[in-house]
């Protein structure tokens, strides 16, 4: 069974005809090509590495089928940087050594993305409660912290 | 011009990593973003039983499924390609190496083996194929489930060549020769016989892995006139490529292995020569279309990142004063089937056994270990490569000993730290400098321990209970080619090639290939040290056989000690030759230190005012290689081979403090202290970036990972939601130190770190926790350390606290 949709993507819509099975992470991979969003675990939504915002909302593409976000919008780690000019967060990852491998860095920036805009002013406590849904393996997250921290207000 | 550093260089410097921009905008290149036009996929089908004879593999549904191109089964293959093993990924040690081939034969070892492979043209096509292969098996066969199970005499066989599943033993003291080990045993037992104190227990650490985020993969594609094309997720692409030639039969000039430019993590996991990758480049040969394989976190939790499972009976002797006087251990290790190139599942346990005494001065020691097969996984490597559960039990006998003495622990370690360096220990290990005490002293001044024990005492009298503990590493800083030799059959140098462009820009490229560490940033710093020119000015390029030198991987923490050192001394050779030149254009009767290399110029020492800039000396000896001195070349590239005249060792300290509750046995890890000496810091975040990723994977692996496989051999934690990895509200922020003493066998006096750095944790960790409960004189001895097992041994403590 296919189904047409017109998902957008980073502001660019993509109205392409898909098997009603594909999720959503695929749709962004293969179809969109957009290889920022990583997939870690097995389509089981822990490891977060596939962290995308929907409508402005952080969620795990892995878990949704693209039919699902027919007619939403869409952003993924490639769509951040506006003509050029990273986030604060980006930058603050950077500074901080916030990343190593950086694999399950672009689904960890797409939820402290929301989580900040949320919540303006952390306290490292709720950025580590905040970061429970991504899991890395290489930072042993302080600096990751220290990122956030950092991009809070900026 | 270069930036200006006041002449005090790149080395020592926080350069914020190269990588960061790409992978924090989505353009890393990892493997799973490579395909090519007509790419197929494959998918395996893996067996649902943990030791069973194949009766059928029925494959005829899946190739009737559309878009299916092919469905193979170890039949199909076995005339077709070599069997394992091969030379090239087998060590030069007294082992038992199976045969086997990338697809199960006769019958199945462990749960998860590939018994078939799925090729079709898209992935969700080849999952559904794989899911109409029908596998019937003949019957089951007893499940061997442990070490213990698989040495007992007439234990069934996992495999069924061999007289039984013993695949490696060994007796790690007292020369080579079994009278040799023998009257060593004689003289350990008499101390320990004679001994004051004498404290025997067995110490266990459970089946724990890294782990990476991203999983492996391979992806091939054929060509009759170039060959082999292979994308492999791996830490030794150089070693890869010629098993592959020799196990394919194909001539190596037409064998070419890339790892990607970035790679989601290794820890070890990436290092073997592993059975998929076989299949896959064999299946694009035949069919002559490039064919990917993405493996699955569920197939990575079940047949790779498995490690430690190891069983150490210890006795250690001390005098009344807490000097130690022997040590005896008596180990197994559980290594699955040992299916696996380079390291065959028992290689880990063989160098945690050489590193057993870790940083204690143990002359008389009596350490043996055997090794045995299972109905499990291969284990395969982790950061702490067969060290962790040597580490946990050595440093649990030390606080265990001073318990004993009534001396306190801290005081019980300084004095049997190694004083003095070079030392050479009971295993023939070698440890070649640094000054381990002044870590101690230097982390112990960080502690303040009087204070703590003061507040430990005003909580105890609160009924609260908290505690610390140590743990130590001595870890290899990469390997000399005398160890990585018999090893692993492989060379320890560090080869690098520089070269440099008319404009004095320097291409690095080396062998191996990085999972994360930021080779491109501190390789550059390096180079850029060197030259004195800015960091931005190098490009660095790793993990394509076809354009690096040699390489046996990124393994072991060699990139700081031995890969660095290889840059440095190719960058040196082009310094001398730019300066004998400069010297000879200038007419100047000057030898080559005369000259410095500082902010992107070249300047005369004994007259400043004579200077070029790096750029125009690089322009003038390429493009313009008239009038030099005779018997120079022009042109500026070198490859340097680096091998440093002893073995290289790095030193660390772990310190964890913790907060017990009683009645449920929780605990909570209240701070975390670290200090090692490496040396000179290249770029003191990447350090202080591996030393907390380290620690919270040596947590995660004490406190929450844990391969478990039911009574018929079931794999239960082949998914993250069963195999649990610490997330960032369950760590500790860590405090990071350093003790520095130079290396002398390096050019910049470094140290490659890393590696070890799990390590010395679980020590610190439970040591911490039997600290606070002192009064109740729990012991722990085996891993995961969990609230539930705190909570049984308090129990149990009470109860005989209330019997005596």
């Amino acid at each position: 069974m296919k189904t047409t949709v017109n998902i957008t993507i980073n502001g660019e819509s993509y109205e392409e005809t898909i098997p009603n099975r594909m999720l959503l992470v695929d749709f962004i991979r293969e179809v969109a090509v957009q290889t920022g969003t990583h997939v870690g675990c097995t389509y089981e939504g822990v490891c977060g590495a596939c962290t995308i915002q929907l409508d402005g909302e952080a969620v795990k593409s892995c878990l949704m089928l693209a039919v699902q976000a027919d007619g939403h919008e869409i952003k993924t780690v490639e769509g951040l940087a506006t003509n050029g000019e990273l986030t604060p967060l980006q930058t603050a990852f950077n500074e901080h050594h916030a990343l190593q491998c950086g694999y399950c860095t672009p689904g960890i920036l797409m939820n402290m993305d929301e989580f900040l805009k949320k919540n303006p002013n952390p306290t490292e406590d709720e950025i580590r409660h905040g970061l429970v849904g991504n899991l890395c393996r290489c930072t042993g997250y302080a600096h990751i912290v220290d990122a956030v921290k950092d991009a809070a207000g900026k | 011009m270069a930036e200006k550093t006041s002449g005090k260089g790149w080395v020592g410097v926080d350069f914020k990593r190269k990588e960061d921009h790409r992978l924090t905008t989505g353009k890393g290149a990892f493997f799973g973003d490579i395909s090519e036009p007509g790419m197929l996929y494959l998918v395996f089908v893996r067996a649902e039983r943990a030791h069973a004879i194949i009766k059928n593999i029925d494959t005829s549904k899946a190739k009737a499924l559309p878009g299916v191109v092919t469905v193979v089964t170890g039949a199909d293959i076995k005339d077709e390609i070599r069997s394992m093993p091969q030379k090239v990924v087998v060590p030069a040690l007294p082992a038992r190496y199976p045969t086997h081939w990338p697809l199960a034969m006769e019958k199945v070892k462990f749960h998860g083996e590939a018994v078939a492979a799925v090729v079709a043209r898209d992935k969700y096509t080849a999952e559904d194929a794989a899911e109409l292969v029908e596998v019937t098996y003949e019957k089951d066969l007893p499940f061997v489930a442990n070490a213990a199970m698989a040495l007992a005499p007439g234990a069934p066989k996992v495999h069924d060549e061999w007289e039984d599943n013993q695949i490696f033993a060994n007796v790690f003291t007292g020369g080579d020769t079994v009278e040799g080990q023998e009257e060593n045993a004689r003289k350990v037992d008499k101390i320990i016989k004679g001994a004051h104190a004498v404290i025997k227990e067995t110490f266990r650490v459970h089946r724990c892995g890294m782990t990476p985020m991203e999983p492996r993969g391979a992806l091939a594609k054929w060509d009759e006139s170039d060959g082999l094309v292979a994308y492999v997720t791996t830490q030794r692409p150089h070693i890869d490529r010629l098993a592959l030639a020799d196990i394919l039969d194909i001539p190596t000039e037409k064998v070419r292995v890339i790892a990607p430019r970035d790679q989601g993590g290794g820890f070890g996991v990436k290092a073997p020569f592993y059975r998929e990758p076989i299949l896959v480049c064999h299946l694009a040969r035949q069919l002559g279309r490039p064919v990917k394989w993405q493996e699955t976190r569920n197939e990575h939790l079940m047949v790779v990142s498995h490690e430690r499972d190891q069983t150490h009976t210890v006795e250690l002797a001390a005098d009344k004063d807490g000097k130690f006087l022997a040590l005896r251990t008596d180990g197994t290790c559980d290594c699955g089937d040992g299916c696996e190139g380079v390291y065959w599942g028992y290689l880990m346990s063989w160098l945690g056994g050489i590193l057993f005494t870790n940083s204690y001065d143990l002359p008389n020691c009596d350490i043996r270990l055997r090794v045995a097969v299972t109905n499990k996984s291969a284990l395969s490597p982790a950061r702490s490569f067969g060290s962790y559960p040597t580490r946990f039990a050595i440093e649990r006998a030390v606080d265990m000993m001073a318990r004993k003495l009534g001396l306190d622990a801290g005081d019980v370690r300084r004095k049997n730290i190694i004083a003095e360096l070079p030392h050479t220990t009971c295993t023939g290990a070698y440890y070649d400098s640094g000054d381990y005490l002044k870590v101690w002293d230097t982390l112990n001044e960080h502690l303040n321990v009087p204070k703590f024990r003061a507040e430990q005492k005003k909580a105890l009298a609160e009924g609260r209970y908290i505690g610390i503990g140590f743990g130590t590493g001595v870890e290899c800083s990469g390997m000399a080619s005398e160890i990585l030799v018999p090893m692993e059959n492989q060379p320890g140098y560090g080869a690098a090639s520089v070269r440099l462009d008319p404009r004095g820009k320097a291409l690095v490229s080396f062998g191996d290939a990085a999972q994360g560490q930021g080779h491109e940033t501190t390789i550059s710093q390096v180079a850029a040290h060197e030259f004195g020119i800015h960091p931005d000015d190098i490009i660095v390029r790793e993990g394509d056989t076809e354009t690096t030198p040699f390489g046996s991987g990124t393994i072991g923490a060699r990139t700081g000690s031995y890969i660095m050192s290889g840059v440095s001394t190719a960058c040196r050779v082009l310094k001398d030759k730019m300066a004998l030149i400069m010297a000879h254009d200038l007419a100047l009767d000057a030898k080559p230190e005369d000259f410095e290399f500082v902010d992107g110029e070249i300047i005369y020492g004994k007259d400043s005012n004579i200077r070029k800039t790096f750029g125009e000396m690089a322009e003038r000896i390429i493009m313009a290689p008239v009038n030099l001195p005779e018997g120079v070349e022009g042109g500026l590239e070198h490859t340097a081979f680096f091998e440093a005249p002893t073995r290289m060792m790095c030193f660390s300290i772990h310190a964890a403090f913790v907060e017990v509750t009683p009645e449920t046995g929780q605990f909570k890890i209240n701070r975390f202290v670290t200090c090692e000496d490496l040396g000179t810091l290249i770029n003191p975040q990447i350090v202080e970036g591996q030393v907390q990723g380290g620690v919270v994977q040596g947590l995660s692996n004490a406190m929450f990972e844990q391969v478990v496989y039911d009574e018929n051999g079931q794999c239960l934690t082949a998914d993250f939601e069963n195999y649990k990895l610490a997330t960032a509200a369950d760590m500790p922020n860590v405090e990071v130190t350093h003790s520095t003493t130079k290396c002398p066998h390096t050019p910049l006096g470094q140290r490659g770190l890393g590696e070890g750095i799990p390590g010395p944790v679980p020590g610190a960790l439970s040591n911490a926790v039997c600290d606070a409960l002192s009064p109740f004189g729990i012991e722990i001895t085996e891993l995961p350390l969990r609230p539930n097992m705190v909570w049984r041994l308090l129990q149990e403590a009470k109860q005989k606290q209330a019997a005596d």
